[in-house]
């Protein structure tokens, strides 16, 4: 079952799915679930399409747990073990999968992009998407099941991923309104909530941890703007507040920072001085004695301690990963920054600062690297669709032309022969022994611009799924085996719903009917493979 | 190039040279060939450091008798490290040149903390520690009980030094401190007194402040360096201070307990050495009979802190009977330490002569100013006496024995005062003594007198008559260079009013109104949107940035400025200020822009550079005036006044003048930097105030940049910037600020260099 090589995170007994007892397994990347007695697991999620999970309140008598995916769908999981114990392998559960979710997710939201984008990049595509998923003929699943792993399709298209900074002030574009009943209404938009996450992983880690369970989502962002942690000049801490915790770690984390070493010696303030005075001497004095300061003051430094954290923090969030920085060379507008800092501080640091007075001037300055030219010199421009190809490229494939006719020669020693070559064109022209089943008169004089669109349509979505269909031979496996069940129902509704609609479309403005036949032909083609094998199919078994 | 100032053939480790810096050389040959003390303002970023090297090692190559070594006192390690690249570069340009070794033998000084290779004691990181425990590893009695119990730990580094250090010279060579621990590492020397060795016979010599003017170093360092010396303090613009802090000392009632302490220790450690070694005391006080305290041949390792008063003034006479023994040393400070305490218990503020201490000290408890003299060295000699393990534990009670010297020796130019409370806090007590020095010119005095030559220069020392009157001294030469510019790139203004007519100043009066912050704000939040890269702003005063930036917030200015770039902010806590740095830094590396709020005064304003992009504006928000309020002050200025003449205003507004150029300075650090200078006080567009600001700023300023509104400040900084963001190439340079050595023969150019230079 390929289960052994994938590590078994948690297990549960006792778990209901449909009605019938099993056995739940939490794993590295998916959860799955098998009836008693069975290997076959039944019940099989990558964590990736997980959207969300939700528990049934305490209170309730069956002990479940719901996951909701990305498609919409929901599984129920009742856990049917004795008393306390039912709740205690829900909670266990959920934990983990608490745990587990927020890893995945990304990658599932990363998923949803890349899909969003090649549907937009590529029209005909979009075409076909609409013509089978939005008609209902296949679930998107299928659709993609075999588009992604299409080479070409990964993460290597040119300019897929960049990372976009988080705007300095995002907090502050969340304006306040009073509602007019002695409230406040704050507006949040998904871009403010993955700012306020990716500045604060500690907000983040409270969410995951309370949302689902403890918090409706609502009340945590309440709880948020109600908290001293978004009020960065409040100081008293309440114990019950969810968020002192993160900022206790957030200073915990400050520290830390501190206590590391500074990289640059020309910015460490306090190794600057050679012979500090000892404490005594100067004129300055001693150091202030702890609890001189009044509470006034003590806010005020909080305020500014939070705004240098605030502000490393949205750096540190906008800056590239490291690990993944080498692969991404697109920055915004093209330019390639990762190789920047360390070479661009040359100038301050280098001995002698004075490089006009160098005989020559060596140009410390970093070139730009810039991927698209035109994109830095007139910003962003949405994408078109047509190929654009630049003044300096044109030159270039007219110069390479003429290099290519000036060298060209024919090479006539490895040319088909005379009356080879004429047997071809005679097969291949129309009614030759290549040709015989194509009518002759091309398809632009048998139908009008708006027939052959939808013909073209036709063409376009019949094709995809007659290659899902044969995709599936030869079939090896169960899965395989019921996806060709499916497609072939597929087929037929395709056949019913569309190429028919289309025939009786023809037939009422008395046109030609046989501008279907071909597509017909690969049908039955198609049904007929598929009888052939049921038949075999049926013969084994029986 | 090979230049010729004055008939001295000067080595110039560059192709090109800047006018200025050929008309720096002269004024600097000028005043060596007088043999006289000069002082020189030039800009920061026309390369004085090169041209002092040049032309002072030139000097010494072509008068070896008359000049003989070069100390370059500097204020922090990073501005060592960059002289001694300097150097090192024109030692390279000297051997490609003559086409031989050069025989100059320059080295950096510091303190062990940065000198240190031995794998414990470095580990430390604090300089006090450090100290500490290389002193418990390397006194003189350690290593004799060394000698009869192995066991005893020392360090072999020194060791070794000791044993073969001395012989053979370091070869010529320019060492800064990573060269020096690397030359020791190799001979498993110890760096530290190896360059303290080698300072005696090197020809130039790059150090701290300190090592020359505080007394409680010099002495240990310094007393051997010959007279023939020239010496330079660069960015000398606070010298005064420095002068200042080496002679004063605080003392609270916490140091004072650690005191008692120290004292209780000191006694049952007599007790302990009468019964075991008797002998011991009885020795030293037949020396101390003798006078022959010091005669021991003090170990360099075995003084930990000389005398804290300057070397003239120590009585060479013996020791009183009074505090000869041990005991009576160890009563005679326990009745001292006592009676301040009992001072320390007022409620009121106190200021006092110390002539007028030593009277009431002597009526109280019946003590004599003479043996309070000895106090520093007496414990000295104790100490090493009764071979106390941990030298740092006893930093109390040797600040007090210092205090008891500096107290009975000096009793003019100095004050007392005690304060039972913090101004700020008048409900908490915390009471403290300071005895303060309100004379500059008191520990500086030895070296102008010493050395043949003492030049004091930085970008920033205007107006320039006030410095030989503060420090009392007569130079031969004074002068200051303007900066000779292709393009006017630095760009100052003076910001007076907001948009709403309201006059923006930091004046007391005014400073906590409403409209006065908005306005700060608001100008802020405006050139946030119009400057590139960083902007740098200084406050007056840290407690006045905080309320700032708290109302700031409350206005959500902070949240609009936040918009257009990110924030940092100075905090008192100096790595937590470091941390924000970098990411000020690598804000304006990445391209998005970063503010940073920093005080004047603080330790930004002072030590760190804002080149290029890490500062494009300049934002002095009110005149950083010193708290007048303070008593030290009020007693400084009366002093002055007494003293030199100076009025109290003119010396509060040199004070805030030079503090503002400073912090402005910090933005334009060459010739092809930019950067606008934002002066935000209606109080600068006055002449008085404007006439203290450096010539090279000052001459920058028109009368159409004087007391402008937001928008139009907003407006002019718009359009410089533009200006200055187009290419910039040497060849609009040349001829004009950047010369060749064609162009700086020919005589039209000779007399405009002339003109460089402005006397005063």
């Amino acid at each position: 079952m390929g289960t052994s090589s994938e590590e078994v995170l948690l297990m549960v007994g006792h778990v209901r799915f449909r009605k019938q007892d099993g056995c739940l397994y939490l794993m590295d990347s998916r959860l799955a679930w098998a009836p008693h007695g069975q290997e076959r697991f039944l019940l099989s999620l990558p964590y990736a399409e997980i959207r969300a999970q939700k528990i049934s309140p305490d209170g309730k008598a069956k002990v479940q747990l719901q996951l909701v995916l990305h498609s919409g769908e929901a599984v129920t999981l009742h856990f049917a073990g004795d008393g306390d114990s039912a709740k205690k392998d829900r909670d266990g559960v959920k934990e983990l999968l608490q745990q587990l979710l927020p890893r995945f997710r990304n990658q599932a939201n990363r998923q949803l992009e890349e899909k969003n984008r090649m549907l937009q990049d590529d029209p005909v595509l979009f075409d076909l998407y609409k013509e089978l998923v939005v008609g209902k003929v296949i679930s998107a699943d299928e659709f993609w099941s075999n588009r992604t792993s299409e080479p070409g399709a990964g993460a290597v298209v040119p300019g897929a991923k960049q990372n976009v900074g988080v705007s300095a002030a995002f907090l502050a574009d969340v304006k306040p309104q009073a509602d007019g009943c002695n409230g406040l209404r704050y507006n949040l938009t998904a871009d403010i909530i993955e700012s306020v996450f990716r500045t604060y992983p500690a907000v983040r880690q409270k969410y995951t941890e309370h949302v689902p369970g403890l918090l409706s989502e609502a009340e945590f962002w309440t709880q948020f703007f109600q908290s001293h942690y978004f009020h960065r000049d409040r100081t008293a801490t309440s114990t019950q507040d969810i968020f002192s915790e993160c900022a206790q770690q957030d200073n915990k984390e400050l520290l830390n920072v501190i206590g590391q070493d500074v990289v640059k010696p020309q910015l460490d303030l306090n190794n600057m001085d050679d012979a500090a005075l000892e404490e005594g001497y100067g004129i300055a004095g001693l150091p202030a004695s702890a609890g001189s300061r009044g509470s006034r003051e003590s806010s005020n430094s909080a305020i500014i301690r939070r705004f240098n954290h605030h502000s490393a923090m949205v750096l540190s969030a906008g800056r590239p990963d490291r690990q993944t920085s080498g692969e991404n060379g697109e920055e915004p507008n093209g330019a390639d920054e990762t190789q920047a800092p360390s070479k661009r501080v040359c100038p301050a640091t280098s001995a002698g600062d004075y490089v006009d007075l160098e005989e020559t001037v060596q140009s410390c300055a970093v070139s730009l690297n810039l991927m698209k030219a035109d994109r830095y010199h007139h910003g962003p421009v949405p994408l078109l669709s047509q190929h654009y190809c630049t003044g300096d490229e044109i030159m270039a494939a007219i110069s390479a032309l003429h290099q290519e006719m000036a060298e060209y020669r024919p090479r006539l020693a490895q040319a088909l022969t005379s009356k080879a070559a004429g047997q071809a064109i005679a097969a291949l022209s129309p009614g030759g022994s290549m040709m015989q089943e194509v009518g002759q008169i091309p398809a632009d004089l048998l139908a009008g611009p708006t027939e052959r669109q939808e013909l073209r349509q036709l063409y376009l979505g019949l094709s995809e799924l007659l290659r899902h269909f044969w995709a599936c031979f030869p079939i090896s496996s169960l899965a395989l085996q019921d996806k060709v069940i499916r497609m072939k129902g597929n087929l037929e509704r395709f056949e019913t719903t569309k190429i028919k609609v289309f025939e009786d479309k023809l037939a009422k403005s008395q046109q030609n009917g046989n501008l279907t036949n071909h597509l017909r032909e690969m049908l039955t083609v198609a049904y007929r493979k598929f009888h052939t094998w049921q038949a075999k199919q049926s013969a084994k078994s029986s | 190039m090979k230049l010729t100032v004055d008939g001295l053939p000067v080595y110039f480790p560059y192709e090109f040279i800047y006018p200025e810096q050929f008309a720096y050389m002269l004024e600097l040959k000028r005043t060596l060939d007088a043999k006289g003390h000069g002082v020189l303002e030039m800009p920061s970023g026309t390369g004085k450091t090169v041209s002092l090297l040049s032309l002072i090692v030139a000097y010494q190559k072509v008068h070896p008798e008359e000049v003989s070594k070069l100390i370059y006192c500097s204020r922090t390690v990073p501005e060592i490290e960059k002289v001694m690249m300097e150097l090192k570069k024109l030692v390279l340009y000297y051997n490609k040149e003559t086409n031989t070794p050069s025989d100059l033998l320059a080295l950096a000084l510091s303190s062990r903390k940065n000198l240190c290779i031995h794998p414990e004691v470095k580990s430390l990181r604090l300089g006090k520690e450090v100290d500490g425990k290389c002193h418990s590893l390397t006194a003189s009695y350690v290593r004799k009980n060394r000698s009869t119990d192995p066991t005893v730990p020392i360090c072999s580094f020194f060791e070794e030094f000791d044993a073969n250090g001395r012989e053979v010279p370091m070869p010529a060579g320019v060492y800064n401190l990573q060269d020096i621990k690397e030359f020791a590492q190799r001979h498993n020397w110890c760096p530290y007194f190896l360059a303290r060795y080698t300072l005696s016979h090197a020809n130039v010599v790059v150090y701290s402040y300190h090592y020359l003017l505080d007394p409680k170093i010099a002495d240990l360092v310094s007393r051997e360096i010959s007279k023939k010396a020239v010496v330079v303090f660069d960015e000398a613009h606070n010298i005064d201070n420095v002068c200042i802090d080496s002679l004063s000392v605080n003392i609270n009632r916490r140091m004072l307990d650690r005191c008692s302490n120290n004292i209780e220790m000191l006694q049952s450690t007599i007790e302990k050495i009468k019964e075991t070694d008797a002998m011991k005391l009885r020795e030293e006080y037949q020396r101390m009979v003798e006078g022959l305290m010091e005669a021991s041949v003090a170990r360099e390792t075995d003084v930990y802190m000389a005398n804290p008063i300057l070397p003239d003034d120590i009585l060479k006479e013996t020791v009183p009977g009074s505090i000869r023994t041990g005991e009576h040393f160890v009563g005679f400070l326990k009745r001292f330490v006592e009676y301040l305490k009992s001072r320390l218990r007022v409620n009121h503020v106190q200021a006092e002569s110390p002539l007028a201490f030593l009277k009431e000290l002597y009526d109280k408890v019946c003590i004599e100013r003479k043996p309070l003299r000895f106090c520093a060295e007496r414990l000295r000699c104790l100490l090493r006496t009764l071979e106390v393990a941990n030298i740092i534990d006893l930093s109390p009670l040797t600040l007090i024995c210092n205090f008891a010297t500096l107290v009975s020796t000096y009793t003019k130019g100095f004050t007392l005062i005690i304060e039972p409370f913090e101004d700020k806090t008048p409900t908490i007590s915390n009471p403290v003594l300071r005895f303060s020095c309100l004379d500059a010119s008191i520990a500086i005095k030895p070296v102008f007198d010493r050395f043949q030559t003492v030049i004091i220069t930085s970008g920033t020392l205007s107006p320039l008559d006030m410095y030989p009157k503060i420090l009392d001294f007569r130079p031969v030469t004074i002068a200051s260079f303007s900066m000779t510019l292709a393009r006017t790139c630095l760009c100052p203004i003076i910001v007076g009013r907001g948009n709403d007519q309201v006059t923006m100043t930091s004046k007391f009066e005014t400073r906590e109104d409403i409209a006065v912050i908005r306005n700060y704000g608001t100008l802020l939040l405006e050139l946030s949107g119009v400057v590139p890269d960083g902007i740098v702003c200084f406050f007056t005063s840290y407690m006045y940035m905080e309320s700032i930036v708290a109302s700031w917030y409350e206005q959500g200015i902070l949240e609009n400025i936040q918009r257009n770039k990110l924030i940092f902010i100075e905090t008192q806590d100096g790595a937590e200020t470091s941390m924000a740095l970098e990411k000020y830094q690598e804000a304006c590396e990445n391209g998005r822009g970063a503010i940073l709020l920093s005080v004047a005064r603080g330790k930004v304003s002072e030590g760190i550079d804002f080149v290029h992009h890490y500062g494009r504006a300049v934002i002095m928000f009110g005149m950083p005036y010193v708290y007048t309020q303070s008593r030290i002050l009020k007693a400084r200025l009366e002093y002055l006044r007494d003293q030199f003449q100076i009025r109290e205003n003119d010396f509060l507004t040199f004070d805030a003048m030079r503090h503002a150029a400073q912090c402005v300075g910090r933005a334009i650090r060459g010739k092809t930097d930019y950067g606008v200078m934002v002066f935000a006080d209606k109080r600068y567009s006055r002449a008085d105030k404007r006439g203290k600001l450096p010539r090279w700023i000052q001459e920058h300023i028109t009368d159409g940049s004087l007391n402008l509104t937001i928008d139009e400040a907003v407006h002019i900084s718009k359009h410089f910037l533009k200006l200055m963001a187009q290419p910039f190439s040497r060849d609009d340079q040349l001829g004009l600020s950047l010369l060749t050595l064609e162009q700086l023969q020919s005589e039209d150019m000779l007399r405009r260099i002339e003109q460089i230079a402005h006397q005063s």
